[in-house]
């Protein structure tokens, strides 16, 4: 009871840290908006940059009362489990590190929305020096305060660091509040211009730093992708091709087409821009909570076992369970398809044999996958068939979620009706049924959801854009969910596949947030990218395996 | 604001929350490099001491190591100062041959709690 207390406040803690690190960086690139991006000027109208910086002041203040209350949840939870675990009074938990720069950030935080709300005159003196406070204290919560080895340096790349993402991704999203702000091209084309020369020079910065500590807490090319830590750095990586490639095409927007033409983009590009920003600072996150893959060189996956692991085969669509030595499980055989002898002993990662039942589970979740990837790629064929304008019928894609929701109705827990010996009735109590069933009803409203949006022909308005966040909300999740402790290689092997589905997923939705929100004329690219993401998902599923 | 974008913004706050509520817990952030008594090892008893080394700094006022005895009886050793940012010190003493286990606990400079067993046996 005691451990599931504990591991309980530990999830939460990794929870609040990845609130903290967002409100962070919002709270850093507001600063920096408001003092410096959205300046008075005499080269755009008065009450139009007031409207921007109204907003931005008022975004700001929002910011640093929502850091310092994840900041106070954070402490309480951490504490608690501290003084659980420990088995210390709360005196002892004050002196510890993280409770001392926490208390730090929550002030800072306070005094930001408290400065924030009184005299501008004193705000553009005080706020600088409360957001170094709030970036220096958050950096001793971070993997550089707790090395033994080149700690300074590790420091000082990390204030960087958070301190570029801040001004670049955290000031995103004012720079979208305020284009929506400012009702006149000039001010839009102003305030653009500036947050552009501001995110160039933040780019600079937080690729160097960000090279530099890859190469310190990675140690190797082999541990790029045969470590958890290399593998999240590398989403990052891409991620962050992804954000340059927007923040590119916005750059030669400003510098190449007049403003009538390119704010209308602009303004959509951001949006995919923050979207993408906040799900590289919840990688973000994720990564300051697992060791750096120097600390588990023991525990790298070679190049040969990877390949082992993704090469192709021919998915398994139909499959045997193997005769376990002390007989079946209750509800097996029900399950499977027959039982076949064992014929050969299998392996893990480690060389360690597989017990049967560790097989058959496994024979299961790969059939369960695979048929899931070919409903994923046939969803993406259509969607393609769909795109180029031949095939009507085949806008009817979102049927197939249809498909997947009989699938996780049927197979997912093969021990219920109609395929189990449990009533239906019975099987809600199960919360684990319970989830799978809620997960179907999902798939069977998006289906109805998503094929009223196309019946409209993409003028579905704000409920359009239900499907493209939750697309880009999965492959956050992917890209944020669990990360081995114990059997860390073959927990890496799997984590190896589901992070390139994560990435796409995450770019398929917002490929197609940028279909609805762009200008008609403008679609064209992100309308072909998405369905060919899931595609390229479907084939992944296709070629999951655990063994 | 236009409509459709406060909509959208809207659900993106609880696109985000569900995001954090999804974001997996590690609870494994300090590694142990080394021990006395090593995993699984055969140590002489009845007294010895014990050394744990980490990936990080620990702070060793805050971490916590205890004996598991045959008889499941669990104490907590005091820990020595430390001998240096990453290592733990203690002492075991009347020991009886037996399997044991050392559950340590420590809280790494930079806020991060970990945890892990040591099975080890006495003779």
């Amino acid at each position: 009871m005691l451990l599931k207390l504990v591991d309980l406040f530990a999830f939460l803690s990794v929870i609040l840290r990845a609130g903290t690190l967002v409100f962070q960086s919002v709270l850093l690139g507001g600063v920096l908006f408001v003092l410096w991006v959205a300046r008075t000027s005499s080269e755009v109208p008065n009450d139009s940059i007031a409207r921007i910086q109204a907003s931005s002041w008022r975004l700001l203040r929002i910011s640093a009362v929502g850091l310092a209350v994840v900041q106070m949840l954070y402490l309480y939870v951490n504490s608690a489990a501290l003084m659980v675990t420990a088995e210390i009074g709360f005196d002892g938990v004050i002196g510890a590190n993280f409770f001392i720069s926490g208390c730090i950030v929550l002030t800072a935080a306070l005094m930001t929305a408290v400065v924030a709300s009184g005299n501008k005159n004193v705000a553009k003196y005080a706020l600088p020096v409360l957001a170094v406070i709030v970036m220096g204290a958050s950096v001793m919560t971070n993997h550089a305060a707790s090395r033994i080895e080149g700690r300074p340096a590790l420091i000082a790349l990390s204030c960087i660091h958070e301190l570029a993402t801040g001004f670049w991704i955290g000031g995103l999203p004012f720079l979208v509040l305020g284009l929506y702000r400012a009702k006149d091209l000039t001010t839009q084309w102003y305030v653009t211009e500036r947050f552009s020369r501001m995110a160039l020079v933040s780019v600079g910065f937080l690729v160097i730093s960000g090279a530099i500590m890859s190469v310190l807490y990675i140690g190797s090319w082999n541990g790029v992708l045969g470590s958890a830590y290399g593998v999240m750095v590398s989403a990052k990586v891409l991620m962050l091709a992804a954000l340059l490639l927007l923040g590119g095409v916005n750059f030669l927007l400003l510098r190449n087409t007049s403003k009538e033409n390119a704010l209308p983009r602009l303004r959509r590009l951001i949006e995919a821009e923050v979207g993408i920003g906040i799900t590289v600072i919840l990688t973000a996150a994720s990564l300051t909570s697992q060791p750096p893959a120097v600390d588990q060189v023991s525990e790298t996956v070679t190049m040969h076992q990877i390949y082992q692991r993704i090469k192709p085969v021919v998915p398994r669509l139909t499959y045997h369970y193997l005769e376990e030595a002390s007989g079946p499980d209750p509800g097996t055989e029900a399950a499977g398809t027959g039982a076949a002898p064992q014929t050969q002993p299998v392996y893990n990662v480690d060389g360690v044999p597989l017990t049967t039942r560790l097989i058959n589970n496994s024979i299961e979740s790969e059939s369960n996958h695979h048929w899931m990837g070919l409903v994923v790629l046939a969803m993406g064929l259509l969607a393609l068939l769909a795109r180029t304008g031949k095939a009507p019928w085949a806008e009817y894609w979102p049927l197939l979620l249809i498909g997947i929701a009989i699938f996780i109705f049927l197979q997912a827990d093969t021990e219920c009706w109609p395929v189990g010996w449990k009533s239906f009735g019975a099987c809600w109590a199960d919360p684990e049924v319970f989830q799978h069933r809620m997960a179907a009803l999902v798939c069977v409203g998006f289906a109805i959801f998503e094929l009223r949006v196309r019946q409209r022909k993409r003028e579905g308005g704000g409920m359009a854009l239900v499907f493209p966040l939750m697309c880009a909300i999965g492959g956050a999740v992917l890209l944020t969910h669990s990360h081995a402790i114990t059997n860390v290689k073959e927990n890496l092997l799997v984590e190896l596949s589901h992070v390139p589905m994560g990435l796409i997923a995450v770019f398929a939705g917002w490929a197609r947030w940028l279909e609805l929100r762009l200008p008609e004329e403008n679609r064209a690219i992100p309308s072909w990218i998405w369905p060919f993401c899931f595609v390229l998902i479907g084939a992944g599923l296709l070629n999951y395996r655990e063994m | 604001m236009d409509r459709a974008v406060s909509r959208g913004w809207n659900l993106s706050w609880l696109a985000l929350f569900l995001v954090l509520g999804a974001t997996s817990s590690l609870w494994a952030h300090a590694i142990l490099k080394e021990s006395t008594p090593a995993l699984n090892s055969t140590v002489k008893g009845p007294d010895f001491d014990i050394t744990l080394r980490y990936n990080v700094r620990i702070d060793g006022v805050r971490s916590r190591v205890r004996l598991v005895a045959p008889d499941g009886t669990v104490s907590t050793l005091t820990l020595a100062s430390q001998p240096s940012p990453d290592t733990l010190q203690t002492h075991a003493a009347g020991l009886n041959p037996g399997a044991y286990k050392l559950q340590w606990q420590v809280l790494a400079s930079d806020g991060h709690m970990s945890r892990g067993e040591i099975p080890f046996t006495v003779n």
